[in-house]
Parts: C-alpha cells; structure tokens; sequence
C-alpha cells in the first residue's frame, strides 16, 4: 500500500506540472495573435461616431476593463488570481456576456453531443470487433474492411457525406444548428422534438467514425487473446466456452477502456469539426467563433476545460487501470 | 491384474491446414497405462508428442480433427461422444492436461481461487464457494502450496509456483489420468526437479490414478515414469519399460536420442555425444517406407520400399523396423 501511494503521488505531482504548463501556454498562446480585439469592439461600440475623440476615450475605457493596457505579466497575475476565484473575465466577441455565461450556455449541447456518441461508438464497435474475431469466416469478411474503410474517412468527410446524403438529398434531417432556428429554447414537446431531430446527423458523424477504430482495435486483441494458452487450459480442464469467451472479453477490453477514457477526455477538441459542419452551439463551435474573434478570455477558458479533461481523463486511467489489471498493479508497485 | 486406466487403440489424428492438406501428426498409435502407473512419450519437436497429448483427451477442435481409432477411459470409450458430454463429463473430471506452457495457461486477470471455483462448477454445479475453497485449501496443503496462493493474481506468482498451482488445479477433481505435456521444459534444473518430486507425490498420494509424461529428454523418463514410448512422425518406433528403453532401446531413433544428450547415470557417462543428422520428415507428403530411414545409418534399399509395422516382442516390448532385433543388435556391435 505503502508503494501504491508513493506511484500516486508520482503521478499526482506529474499531473500538478503539466496541468501548470499547460495553464501558462492556455493564457499565453491566444495574446500572442496580432490584432486588436478591443479595436473591433470598439469600432462596433462606436459605430456612426465621428468624434474621433469620444471613440479614443471609449477604447481606453475598454482597454482599462480588460487591461489589456498593462503588460502581459501583469495580465497574467490578474488572471491567476480571476480564475481561482472562478472569474474568467467578459467574452471579447460577445462583450457584456461573461466567458462563463457563454460556456455555461454551449457545454451541455457538447456533453450531451459526445457522451452518448462516443459511448455508443464504443459499445457497437467494440461488439462487432469482439463478433468478428469469434465468428471469424463471412461475418469477420464483411465486417473489418467496412470498418477499416470507414474508419480512414477524415471526421469532416462523413459529416460532409451525411450532410450531403440526409441533409440536403433526402431532407430527412436539418442541416444546421443545434434547435429550429424559429424556436425559444424552453421544455415544450415541440422544442424537444426538433432537438432530437438536429442531434441525428452530428450524432451519427461521430458514431460511424468510432466504431470502425473501435472495431479494428478490439478484433486485433480478441484474437491475440483467443489463442492465449490460458483459453486452451481452460477448455482442458471442461469450462464452457461462454465462460471462456467472458475471460477473453474482459482482457480484451482492458486497452479499449484506456482508449474510452482518452476520446472522453479529448471529447471538446474532438467535437469541433461535426460542430463546425452542423453549427452545432457547442463548445468546439465557441471556441472556433472565440479563434475568429480573438476573443481571449474565451479561448482561454475553452482551452483550460480541454486541458483539465484531458489530464483528468489520464489521470484516473492511470489510478484506475491498477485495479483492473493486477498485471499494471503488480507493475506499478516496483 | 491391475485395471486399465486409459486405453487407446489404433488413434489417428490430423490437421487440416487452411489449404485443406491432410497431416497426419499421430497415425495409429495403441498405449495403455494401468492403475498406479505411468508411461512416458518421447521425441523430439515435431514428432507428434503434443498432438497425441491433444488427441488422448477426446475433444478436438480445428485446425486437429478425429479419424479413427478409439479412447477407453476406465472402460468408458469416449471416441463416439458428443463434445459437450466430453467437455462436461471428461475433461478435467476424467482425463486432465498440464500444458506445455504453464507460464500463461492461467488467466492473468483472475485470482487462482476463481478460476478453481469456475472448475468446479463445470462439473459440479451446487458447491458452495465455500466448500471449493477449503478442498482447494486442503489440495494446496497435501501438495505443499502456501494457502496465500489462492487469493493471489497468476503475475504474483514465480514461474515454478505457477507451474505447480497449475498441477494442484489440474489434478482438482482426482483424474483418472494425467497429462502432462512436458510440465518441465520451460523451467530451471532447481524447480524441474521440484515439479517432478510433485508429480510423483500425486501417484503416491493416489490424487490421480496414472499419468502420461511427455518430454523430449528420453533420459528424463527414466526417473520418472515406468513404460516409455518413443515417438517419431506420428508413429509409435519403440515401446518397453524404462529400463528397457533407456539402457537397452532397440530400435536406431531411440538410440540416437540416448546418445545425443548427456546423461550423467552410471555406465552411460563415458558415452560421446552423438547427433542424430537431419530433421523429421515433413508429414504434408510423409515419405513411402520407413519414416526415419532417411536418417537412419543402417538404412537398407528395402526400408523406402514398404512400409513398416510395428513388431510386438513379449512383455510388452515393441519396436518399428524391419530388421530383427538380433540384426539390430548385431550392426550396433560393428558401430
């Protein structure tokens, strides 16, 4: 136990420094693009003003706001001390909103956009997988070049396939947006409904796209293991298959839930592009109007939710894959 | 006269490759191991010795399919059975295998003690966890095992605790015979010796009722079982006692094979080592006549013309060449 500790400290203390670095690259990466967002707020402000005066004091009063007038180093103690009190400051893009406001408002489509796709992704890929490498004969054929064929498509290009097929050719589903572009968000059945409808294409970009890696993935481990000497033993010694087969699943799956955890921890990085096709209201969309915007506070905050997830998700991988695999744990000890 | 534990008679067994050739890797082989005793198989790689340990327990799946021949298990013939009886009602409870690698024929995601209760509930289906767990804590007691090794993941253990809890799993529900598929290869000289203490504890401690030892060090035999046989291409070449075959083995192969390792016994020490030259023949197109004689120094033309029987001589004793066993014997007095 006593070791088991120290191996978490270990990678506690790692986590701590990345989570550091990483924080430092977050604030200092967007400051470093030329342009003045402020100017372009100002020029919005400040529109039909011909006092060139009047629009010189408005932009100090906003530089002030934001500081941006200080010096960076400056700007970054402040930031510090804004984000531990759980300030991220006012959105540059859409100014009177704050950055908090504004992902508070688009996390949830992104949440409830990947969890289900990537988990279903997951489950159907890694049962297809797991059928193929059992089955093998017609059934492993027909399964493992679809997915080695689906899984090469860049995520942009089924987007753009389903868009073009569903969208557009079939019109069965809309092709933007994450609601009716005519509706009020509130708890109505028609709300819902044009909810659900939305969801299907991007839903389903993400799906395809994992299961062909997830099927591919499983199938290559399934067999490796289905030839393990211990199947053998086991079948020697009169343990029925649907016995057997639980162990092989369960071993092979140990490296799948690694991979689960990791495209869970890059889920907000990896919804940009089907939020990007579909103008999803997502996180990935935001952070790609905050790019467009320079918006500072905003790509900040969004890259800092990315960074955190991801460590997180390596983080508990980490602590938790000792208890599943005692082969890690025996490992980790030394 | 004791009772016969295993019989097998006129086995064949093949291999079906992917491109639907037929090798036959055991081709009629008969043995029989009585109550209390044990007979070992010997070889080198490739002749066979592992698929007759697959063959002898009934069930086969591919790429290994069944011929012909017939497997008596205490005067049960298992040959005809359907492969779930087999599985439910043989394997493990009747007839049970020690495999070539014990290294990794546990699961590594699960602890010793469940995969014993996964045994037992294969064949006996209301035991209580509890009740599996103290006869398996009274086996790992009689065989010397540490009761902590239970509660233990396979990773935890050292290479010969593994092979000997693989042992002490194997021999669960006291089999009538026991195959042990070179259980010691893989090991140091230490914990061979230690492994094969055990094995000879379970006939004496009655766990089992007779075992089968396979092995490619024929010399090894000697110390461990009573029959030997030695097998070459699928086919049975010599069958006696240990003493015989050992210090007295009449047909050229099982001669080789005693010159070609080192032995430190008695009158077999001062010995040169000699080599047997080639390989095993490829069984895809087995050679017409003798399978060895392309190997074999007193090869006659008549040997590649037809093929060879066995000749039973008295006391068990059998060997698979066509000269006598005077003319044998007389070629190896002129070198």
């Amino acid at each position: 136990m006593e070791r088991y500790r120290k191996y978490f400290l270990n990678k506690l203390s790692w986590f701590l420094i990345t989570f550091v670095c990483a924080f430092i690259l977050n604030f200092i990466l967007p400051r470093l693009m030329p342009g003045d967002p402020v100017a372009a707020i100002v020029s919005r402000m400040a529109q039909g003003m011909s006092n060139a005066t009047g629009v010189q004091a408005i932009y100090q009063q906003y530089t002030e706001l934001f500081g941006t007038n200080k010096p960076l180093l400056q700007q970054f103690f402040i930031y510090v001390n804004n984000v531990l009190h759980g300030n991220f400051g006012f959105s540059l893009s859409q100014y009177t909103r704050t950055v908090a406001d504004v992902l508070g408002a688009s996390i949830w489509w992104t949440i409830c956009l990947q969890f289900p796709a990537i988990i279903v992704g997951w489950l159907i890929g890694n049962t297809l997988g797991a059928l193929a490498a059992y089955r093998k004969g017609g059934f492993d054929k027909i399964i493992m070049p679809i997915s080695i064929f689906v899984s090469n498509f860049p995520a942009f290009g089924m987007a753009i396939i389903l868009l073009v097929i569903f969208g557009v050719g079939l019109k069965w589903f809309p092709t933007s947006g994450g609601y009716g572009f005519d509706l009020i968000p509130n708890f109505s059945w028609k709300f819902i409904w044009s909810v659900i409808v939305h969801y299907q294409l991007p839903f389903w970009s993400i799906v395809l796209i994992s299961i062909g890696g997830q099927a591919i993935g499983m199938r290559s481990m399934s067999i490796y293991e289905l030839n393990a000497d211990y199947v053998k033993y086991a079948r020697f010694m009169g343990i029925k298959d649907r016995k057997i087969i639980g162990y092989v699943f369960r071993n092979a799956m140990l490296p799948q839930i690694t991979g689960l955890a990791l495209s869970i921890g890059t889920m907000v990085g990896g919804a940009l592009v089907a939020e990007i096709i579909f103008s999803y209201p997502g996180l990935g969309f935001t952070l790609l109007n905050g790019v467009m915007g320079q918006d500072y506070p905003l790509i900040s905050a969004s890259t800092l939710i990315i960074t955190v997830m991801v460590l997180s998700a390596n983080f508990i991988i980490e602590i938790l894959y000792g208890i599943i695999d005692p082969r890690i744990k025996a490992a980790q000890a030394d | 006269m004791a009772k016969v534990m295993l019989e097998v008679k006129e086995l064949t067994t093949k291999y079906i490759t992917r491109f639907q050739e037929n090798i036959y890797a055991v081709d009629h082989v008969s043995l029989k191991v009585e109550e209390g005793k044990s007979l070992g198989i010997a070889g080198e790689s490739g002749c066979g010795k592992s698929t007759l340990a697959l063959s002898l327990m009934g069930y086969y799946f591919p790429p290994l399919h069944y011929t012909s021949g017939e497997i008596i298990i205490d005067g049960r013939n298992i040959s005809g059975m359907e492969p779930d009886d087999v599985r439910k009602s043989i394997l493990g409870k009747e007839i049970a295998y020690i495999p070539q690698s014990a290294m990794n024929a546990l699961n590594p995601t699960q602890k010793i003690i469940h995969f014993i209760e996964d045994v037992i509930h294969a064949h006996e289906s209301h035991v209580t966890k509890k009740e599996i767990y103290e006869r398996a804590r009274k086996l790992f007691e009689i065989l010397g095992l540490p009761e902590s090794t239970l509660q233990k993941y396979p990773v935890e253990l050292s290479g010969g605790m593994k092979q000997r809890t693989v042992i002490a799993i194997s021999v669960l529900l006291s089999p009538k015979v026991l195959i042990a598929d070179e259980p010691s290869s893989a090991l140091d000289v230490t914990t061979q010796k230690m492994v094969i203490k055990m094995l000879r504890d379970l006939m004496e401690k009655k766990l089992i009722k007779s075992m089968i030892f396979i092995t490619h060090e024929l010399p090894l035999l000697y110390n461990v079982t009573d029959d030997i046989m030695v097998m070459y291409a699928g086919q049975i070449v010599e069958k006696g006692t240990a003493e015989q075959v050992v210090f007295d083995s009449i047909h050229p192969y099982a001669r080789g094979l005693m010159g070609s390792i080192i032995v430190p016994e008695q009158g077999l020490r001062d010995v040169k080592l000699t080599a047997i030259p080639g390989v095993p023949p490829n069984l895809k197109n087995p050679p017409a006549g003798c399978q060895f004689a392309e190997r074999c120094q007193y090869v006659r033309p008549e040997c590649k013309a037809m093929s060879v029987n066995l000749r039973e001589l008295k006391g068990g004793r059998a060997y698979r060449c066509i000269l006598s066993e005077e003319e044998l014997r007389e070629a190896y007095q002129n070198g």
